[in-house]
C-alpha cells in the first residue's frame, strides 16, 4: 500500500466516509464553539498531485492561514487546516470580543493562541471520531500556525511524502456558515505506512 | 513585459533573455538558479528534499532533490548553443521552516534542503554569488534573464533583488 494510485474505488469510498465522519464531528464542535449553525460540504478523498493543492486555495501565491498538526498513534499523518484571509479575519472577531483586526500578518498573541485553539478542536473532534471508527487511538500534536502563501506551507507539509511519487492521498472538506461565508478546508493526509493499518481497521482490505 | 514562465515544485526550466522564469509560493523548498552572465541564458530547478540516496533509480525525479537536480540543470543548461561553465553563477532561496516547532515535532527539510543544495554547487564549483535562505516565511521570486536580478517577494515586506 505504499502506492497509493493503486487504491481501488471501494477503499477510497471508504476513505471518504473517514472524511465525512471526522468532518461531522469537527464541525458539531466548531459550531459550539462559535455558538453558530455550521454546514459541511460533502468530503471528498482523492488521489492528488501535489502540484494541483494549492490551486484549491486560489493559488500558490495566495495569503492564507494556515495550521498544522501531527496525527500521532499506529494511524499517522499530517493534519493541516486552511483558512482563507477573510475567514481568519472573521473567525477572530468573533471568538474575541473587541478584536480589530485587519491584517493576519500583525497577529497578537492572543490572537495566534486563539487560532491555534481552533485548529487544536477541531483536530482533536476529527481525530477522535475517527479513533472510534478504526478503533485505536489517534491523538495529535500540539499545532503549529502561520499566515504566509498556500504554496509554501503545502511545499513545507508534503514535501518528504513525494519522494517517490508526485501523489498524495488527501481527504479535504471545507465548513461554510451560511450567513458569514466561513470556510476551513481541512486536509488529512495519511502517512504512506499508515494507510495499509487505516484501511485494515475500517474492513476495506 | 516580457514572457513569464512558471516553475512549480520538482521542475526544471531553462529560459534566456527577454524571458523571465517565476516560482511562487516557496517554502522548505530550494531554488536553484544558474545563469550565464554574457549569453543571458539561465535555469532554475525547483528541489524538495536533500538527497535522492535509497530512492529506486527508475522511478527518480532528479529535480526533486539536490544530489541529482544542480547535475540536471547544468546538463539543461550547457545544451544552448552559448553558455560557457566559467561564465555561470549560481543564486539560491527558500528553506524555510514554514511552521514553527513544537515540543511533538520539528521539520528540518529546509535546512537540509539548503545545506545539501549548497554542497551540490560547491562540489560542481559553481560560484553561489547571493542567497535569501532559511527563516520561517514563504518567498515567491521572479528570475529576469536580461538583467540576471532575483526579484524577491515575502508578505508584508518590500521587494528586493538578489
Amino acid at each position: 500500500m505504499e502506492d497509493i494510485t493503486s487504491l481501488t474505488k471501494i477503499q477510497l469510498d471508504a476513505l471518504r466516509e473517514v472524511g465525512n465522519i471526522g468532518s461531522g464531528n469537527a464541525a458539531s464542535a466548531l459550531a459550539q464553539f462559535l455558538n453558530r449553525k455550521i454546514d459541511m460540504a460533502v468530503p471528498s478523498a482523492s488521489i492528488m498531485d501535489f502540484k494541483d493543492i494549492p490551486a484549491i486555495l486560489g493559488g500558490p501565491g495566495t495569503r492564507v492561514m494556515g495550521i498544522f498538526l501531527k496525527v500521532l498513534g499506529e494511524i499517522s499523518g499530517r493534519f493541516l487546516l486552511l483558512i482563507p484571509e477573510d475567514t481568519s479575519i472573521k473567525l477572530l472577531k468573533t471568538l474575541i470580543p473587541g478584536c480589530e483586526i485587519e491584517d493576519p500578518l500583525k497577529m497578537s498573541e492572543l490572537e495566534s493562541s486563539c487560532m491555534r485553539e481552533v485548529g487544536n478542536i477541531l483536530a482533536g473532534a476529527f481525530l477522535n471520531a475517527l479513533s472510534a471508527l478504526a478503533q485505536t487511538p489517534m491523538l495529535n500534536s500540539l499545532p503549529s500556525m502561520t499566515f504566509d502563501m498556500a504554496g509554501s506551507m503545502i511545499d513545507s507539509v508534503v514535501a518528504d511524502m513525494t519522494a517517490v511519487s508526485d501523489k498524495v492521498l488527501m481527504i479535504e472538506t471545507s465548513f461554510i456558515e451560511s450567513e458569514e461565508d466561513l470556510r476551513i478546508h481541512i486536509f488529512l493526509l495519511p502517512e504512506p505506512k499508515s494507510l495499509r493499518i487505516l484501511l485494515q481497521k475500517i474492513g476495506v482490505i | 513585459m516580457s514572457v513569464v514562465i512558471p516553475v512549480g515544485m520538482g521542475e526544471l526550466k531553462v529560459a534566456r533573455s527577454p524571458e523571465t522564469l517565476a516560482v511562487y509560493g516557496i517554502g522548505s523548498c530550494v531554488i536553484v538558479s544558474l545563469y550565464d552572465t554574457k549569453s543571458k541564458i539561465g535555469g532554475i530547478v525547483h528541489v524538495m528534499l536533500p538527497d535522492s540516496s535509497g530512492i529506486d533509480k527508475e522511478r527518480l525525479n532528479p529535480n526533486k532533490f539536490a544530489d541529482t537536480a544542480i547535475p540536471a540543470l547544468y546538463d539543461a543548461i550547457k545544451a544552448e548553443d552559448g553558455v560557457f561553465k566559467a561564465n555561470l553563477h549560481a543564486k539560491i532561496v527558500g528553506g524555510s521552516e514554514m511552521f514553527p516547532p513544537t515540543e511533538d515535532f520539528e521539520n528540518n527539510i529546509g535546512r537540509d534542503n539548503a545545506a545539501s543544495v549548497k554542497k551540490a554547487l560547491k562540489k560542481m564549483g559553481f560560484p553561489l554569488v547571493a542567497e535569501d535562505i532559511g527563516g520561517k516565511r514563504g518567498r515567491s521570486i521572479e528570475f529576469d534573464l536580461e538583467s540576471g536580478l532575483i526579484r524577491l517577494s515575502i508578505l508584508g515586506e518590500e521587494p528586493r533583488d538578489l
